[in-house]
């Protein structure tokens, strides 16, 4: 079967041509539950990765590249004066990708905002795909509703007090709507609608990473853009930040 | 005008200079288009073949493609940074100056840079979570998701060292700030912050090793694992076409 | 084709796989990138250049001035100063005296200055941003610059961060430094100048140590209230207090009053008389003594008449006591030992007068009538507080407190404060000079806990301050040594022996400058014995007239005894000598009748002397210069002949022009002017 996006066969020079042999298709031995068996998939079939792939890359690159240009041709870099020791600023921000963490330190000690969770994060993440026990990535609650329905009831409560008695009400927002979405998604019922049906299908770790994004977010806008003098709480155009 | 410019691009790919260079010869066979990744010491990481449905832009979103270009743009704007820049104190900031005030371009140079480089933190963040929830971090490409976190934090190093090298307000505090976050660590905390720092405060010695740091060892750092990246989805079985793949 | 159909072909070309795509998208970012040359090409300075080359065009002086322009960035870089300045970019004409006629910038020249460009650079003075090239970031502030452009009302600071002594072209900035001292600011305020000294004050805030011998605990309410309502010259400012406050600091002040005397005075305290007559005679007395020549009173039109070196006196008579008023004008020394006024020796006939008339000039309005009550101790107390916290004592003498160090923010380096550490009062524009100017006008209006009291200045004296202040930079103290020009030390000449006593008593160097110390009010006296004939000398000491009839400041009548006057000319014509005349001794001063002819001649004719002086009361009219019609009784021929040749010499700054006069022109003027003898003069008896 000719590929309509690869150049007509007929503009080849006559000779050698790859494409006359049969593709090779990937086999896999699943021996796991079941008897061993050869399972052939199509997999809909391969292009070159030369002009194909690579040219398909070098205009996503071009279009960032352009996007880039346009912007570094009208927004000027930030500069401000020269660096003085003696003239704290105030806020002093770190680089926006550390303002989340930046704002952890205003609720919590630094060991804990700087080292602790940080840490943990890193080591989540790494750790992420050797956790991986839901290989079927089947939903959370498919098996043993109840018994996990409980357990992960007890924890967000716990969870959320441990927020509250630190104060991180930036935090437990977004904290809530996850919460509120994963029992939501808890329930039972038959006449489910799409959004329902496809949250009812998430692991786990789809809703730790979701709450990681979600709050990670919010705390880095809260210390971007609503943090002022003192690390108080200002509005973006107060002029403040 | 286009077949001409086509055929004298054929005939320019038939010479034999052209064929020196590349190996792949007139990319009219797939055999010439497999030989053109293989035989490129830049493309090799590369499989010559990808499965079609993974080209598709709902599958990466380009991300990977995207962090990789914000790189070279990273890279082909900072060696020519480089020759404007003297990492002392306070000649860096004057350097700031002359590339606003006397350096041709040197102001779109710098924005190009500095924009570039939030966008590539952005990118790497946002190809992680696209990673995450496409599942493609599953075995057997566990130890790629692991050099991709490695690559995260390399990317957010650049970026922070990167931060200083004006020694304007911003920078100075930005790092102080940061670098004190370093000392709550119990026991070795401030150790490694005087490390880094070469001394106990922000100054001249932490400009030169930020200065080193940025422009030797993390770029060099990235690029390995850059390449261990590239390499190990082409070991990994190819970017990954996404578990709710069916028979077409 | 249809529309549709080119679209969706055009479409196919541009786009129609990833290689044409990238073609296409090549192009486009290729084309986009050519924005970036062509920003560069056209940036300010090359349109500014361009502009420069078509004014100049066709000129007379076009060739010298195409000759001295160099195109491109042009900078001027003094490392060891900090300074690389590209102004010289666009203001291109800035050394070309030939284009005087062009008023627009940039192209103006700059104004004569007695420095180079190229060895300060402009931004030294003038701030701003030396090393952009872009008309907005040299001139204005930004987050990468703060100092914008000095505003030119300003500019004078410029020169005060190497200059510590005045100069005769910063009219503004000499007078702001003038008023920092006047007023006091350098006693609440450290300032430094960039050679490290402290700035002083010369205002002399009076002790309040026996202020309750000298005046009520009303007349003390009062002014605090507003100062300025007994004296609109009164240097001490409006602290904006509460009345409760006032009533505690009066009750305290007078608490803390220790008696002046031991022992009571050996004469009576003259009663004042309320005779018209009798007031009119100490009015005449008041006149005759001078004594408007430091002291202003208030005429009818409301107008200060008199001069500021004493406090004014408009309503002197609601504020002193009698006891005190005759003792201060008995001699003032015995109140108040470092007084500039003189002694001046009145008899109790005299004084009595004074007091008489001094006492009238009351204005109930001031004070009221109303007695205070006695004051309570918690009063006292809290008033002792107030005084603390409002650093009373940093000017004023007071029993049991000392002066506070640094009682207010140390302003070295204010006219390099960052605008981040500056909170702005609503409405004030958000630059230095602005905050400065805001900050003097109406301190209060920064906060209500702030304790800087209110100066009621007027505009132009508000600006002399801000250019003072701006001139005490960061910048000015890491400038290399080698440019400062020192200050120059102060005199601490004092006369020694009886004359020096007498000297002493007379309060001199209160008005005349001897040997580097002393008042600029009257001339300068440091070679006053080769200048004056000894007889001329010891009747003016006894009955000073005037010399210049313009002036209504004079030399008043000290009563010196002829024994005194004969001390004093003794020791002027000895010790009051010019050393430039030795070698002139060969000079024949003996004249002839045709001399003094020939003298006669020129000083009508070629001179025109005068234009300035007086020979012959009826004809001359000269009112600028001394009158001469006793000159010849009066001054020396030696001195006379040297000021003819070269007065700068002798009195640096003197009116009298350089007249390049030739030697015998000089010697005939003199003998014209010596034979100008005028009235005898009685010589005193020598002791």
């Amino acid at each position: 079967m000719p590929d309509p996006n690869m150049p007509d066969s007929n503009d080849f020079i006559a000779g050698m041509n790859s494409d006359s042999r049969k593709s090779p298709v990937r086999v896999a031995f699943v021996t796991r539950r079941t008897s061993a068996q050869v399972k052939a998939r199509d997999d809909g079939g391969t292009v070159m990765v030369f002009p194909e792939a690579l040219f398909r890359g070098a205009v996503a690159i071009e279009l960032l590249l352009l996007v880039l240009v346009v912007f570094s041709l009208f927004w000027d870099a930030p500069l401000e004066e020269l660096a003085n020791p003696l003239l704290t600023p105030n806020p002093a921000k770190a680089p926006w990708y550390f303002l989340g963490l930046q704002e952890l330190l205003h609720y919590f000690p630094p060991v804990v905002a700087g080292v602790l969770i940080p840490g943990l994060v890193v080591t989540a993440l790494i750790a992420i795909p050797y956790f991986q026990i839901n290989i079927e990535g089947e939903g959370l609650w498919s098996r043993n509703r109840t018994l996990r329905l409980r357990m992960v009831r007890i924890t967000l409560v716990l969870f959320i007090l441990f927020l509250a008695s630190f104060h991180v009400w930036v935090a437990l927002a977004p904290t809530l709507l996850m919460v509120g979405l994963m029992l939501y998604s808890a329930t039972e019922r038959h006449d489910a609608g799409r959004f329902h049906r496809w949250l009812a299908s998430k692991p786990l770790s789809f809703w730790i990473m979701s709450w990681f994004l979600l709050s990670s977010a919010v705390l880095t806008l809260i210390g971007t853009f609503f943090r002022g003098p003192g690390w108080s709480f200002v509005m973006p155009w107060s002029g403040q930040i | 005008m286009a077949a001409t410019l086509s055929q004298q691009l054929t005939a320019l790919r038939r010479t034999r200079v052209w064929r020196s260079v590349f190996r792949g010869g007139n990319g009219t066979s797939n055999l010439d288009r497999a030989l053109a990744v293989q035989q490129n010491l830049f493309l090799h990481l590369s499989s010559v073949k990808v499965r079609k449905r993974s080209l598709a832009f709902r599958v990466t979103w380009f991300l990977g493609t995207l962090c990789m270009g914000a790189l070279m743009i990273l890279v082909a704007t900072g060696i020519p940074l480089m020759l404007y820049y003297h990492p002392s104190v306070p000649q860096a900031y004057a350097d700031m100056k002359d590339l606003q005030s006397v350096v041709s371009a040197g102001v779109f140079l710098r924005n190009l840079h500095r924009w570039s480089a939030h966008a590539m933190v952005l990118l790497v963040f946002a190809h992680m979570f696209k990673v995450f929830y496409r599942g493609a971090y599953r075995p057997p490409r566990e130890f790629n998701w692991v050099v991709g976190v490695i690559l995260l934090i390399v990317t957010l190093l650049l970026s922070y060292t990167g931060y200083l090298l004006p020694w304007d307000q911003l920078a100075f505090w930005a790092i102080t700030v940061g670098s004190n976050l370093l000392s709550s660590v119990p026991v070795i905390g401030p150790k490694v912050r005087f490390l880094m720092l070469g001394g106990n405060t922000v100054n001249a010695n932490a400009l030169l090793r930020f200065y080193v740091l940025h422009c030797v060892i993390l770029p060099l750092t990235a690029a390995t694992f850059v390449a261990v990246h590239f390499w190990r989805i082409r070991k990994d079985g190819g970017i990954y076409p996404g578990k709710d793949h069916k028979h077409a | 084709m249809s529309v549709r159909g080119r679209i969706a072909a055009a479409k196919a070309f541009l786009f129609g796989d990833s290689a044409r795509a990238f073609g296409t998208l090549s192009l486009a970012l290729l084309a986009l990138l050519t924005v970036v040359p062509a920003r560069d090409y056209f940036r300010d300075w090359r349109g500014v250049q361009k502009q420069y080359l078509q004014l100049i065009h066709g000129r007379n002086d076009a060739p010298a001035l195409t000759r001295h322009f160099q195109g491109g960035v042009q900078q001027i870089w003094l490392p060891e100063i900090g300074v690389v300045d590209r102004c010289t970019t666009c203001h291109v004409g800035l050394k070309e005296s030939t284009l005087t006629d062009v008023r627009t910038q940039p192209f103006r020249p700059h104004p004569p200055v007695p420095h180079s460009l190229t060895e300060f650079g402009c931004v030294l003075c003038h701030r701003g941003q030396g090393t952009a090239t872009s008309v907005a970031d040299a001139h204005n502030s930004s987050s990468s610059w703060e100092e914008p452009i000095l505003p030119a009302r300003y500019l004078e600071s410029g020169c005060g961060q190497c200059h510590i002594q005045p100069l005769t072209g910063t009219p503004k900035l000499n007078q702001g430094r003038e008023l920092l001292a006047r007023y006091g600011c350098v006693r609440c305020h450290t300032m430094r100048a960039p050679d490290g000294t402290k700035r002083t004050g010369t205002d002399e805030p009076p002790s309040l140590e026996h202020i309750a011998d000298k005046t009520s605990r009303e007349w003390i309410a009062a002014w605090l209230r507003d100062p300025q309502a007994y004296a609109g010259s009164a240097t001490m400012p409006n602290f904006q207090l509460k009345d409760d406050e006032i009533r505690d600091i009066a009750a305290f002040l007078i608490a803390q009053s220790q008696p002046y005397r031991s022992q009571k005075a050996s004469e009576p305290a003259p009663v004042p008389s309320q005779d018209d007559a009798v007031i009119q005679q100490g009015a005449s007395l008041y006149g005759e003594s001078f004594c408007a020549s430091c002291h202003a009173v208030q005429n009818a039109a409301g107008l200060l008449v008199g001069g500021n070196l004493g406090p004014e006196l408009t309503r002197v008579g609601s504020k002193v006591k009698i006891d005190w008023l005759a003792d201060w004008l008995r001699n003032p020394a015995i109140y108040d030992p470092a007084s500039a006024m003189p002694h001046y020796r009145f008899d109790a006939k005299q004084i009595g007068l004074l007091v008489t008339f001094l006492s009238s000039k009351t204005d109930s309005d001031f004070t009221g009538t109303a007695k205070a009550a006695a004051a309570e101790p918690k009063q006292i107390e809290r008033g002792r507080i107030l005084v603390i916290e409002r650093g009373c004592a940093s000017c004023h003498a007071i029993n049991g407190l000392k002066a506070p160090e640094d009682f207010a923010p140390e302003l070295t380096e204010v006219g390099s404060r960052p605008l981040s550490r500056i909170l702005f009062a609503p409405g004030v524009p958000n630059t230095l000079p602005d905050y400065i100017a805001a900050r003097i006008r109406d301190p209060r209006s920064f906060g209500d806990t702030l304790k800087m009291p209110r100066f009621s200045l007027p505009q132009p004296q508000v600006d002399a301050i801000v250019t003072a202040l701006l001139a005490q930079t960061a910048r000015a103290e890491t400038l290399p040594a080698s440019m400062r020009i020192p200050a120059r030390k102060p005199s601490d000449y004092r006369p020694a022996g009886r004359a020096g006593k007498l000297m002493d008593e007379m309060r001199c160097f209160s008005c005349h400058i001897i040997n580097g110390r002393g008042g600029t009010m009257a001339p300068e006296l440091t070679y006053e014995g080769t200048s004056v004939q000894r007889a001329w000398l010891v009747n003016f000491l006894k009955n000073p007239n005037t010399l210049r009839p313009a002036l209504i400041r004079r030399m008043p009548r000290f009563n010196v005894t002829d024994a005194e006057a004969n001390t004093l000319a003794d020791y002027i014509m000895t010790a009051w000598q010019t050393p430039d005349f030795e070698g002139d001794a060969s000079d024949d001063l003996r004249f002839t009748a045709a001399d003094v002819q020939s003298g006669r001649e020129l000083f009508y004719n070629k001179y025109a002397c005068q234009s300035c002086h007086i020979i012959d009361q009826s004809k001359d009219k000269g009112y600028v210069g001394p009158t001469l019609t006793q000159v010849g009784s009066r001054l020396t021929a030696p001195w006379i002949l040297h000021w003819l040749r070269n007065a700068q010499t002798l009195r640096p700054g003197s009116l009298e022009p350089v007249w390049n006069m030739n030697d015998a022109d000089a010697r005939s003027i003199t003998a014209f002017l010596m034979a100008q003898k005028g009235a005898p003069v009685k010589e005193a008896a020598r002791k």
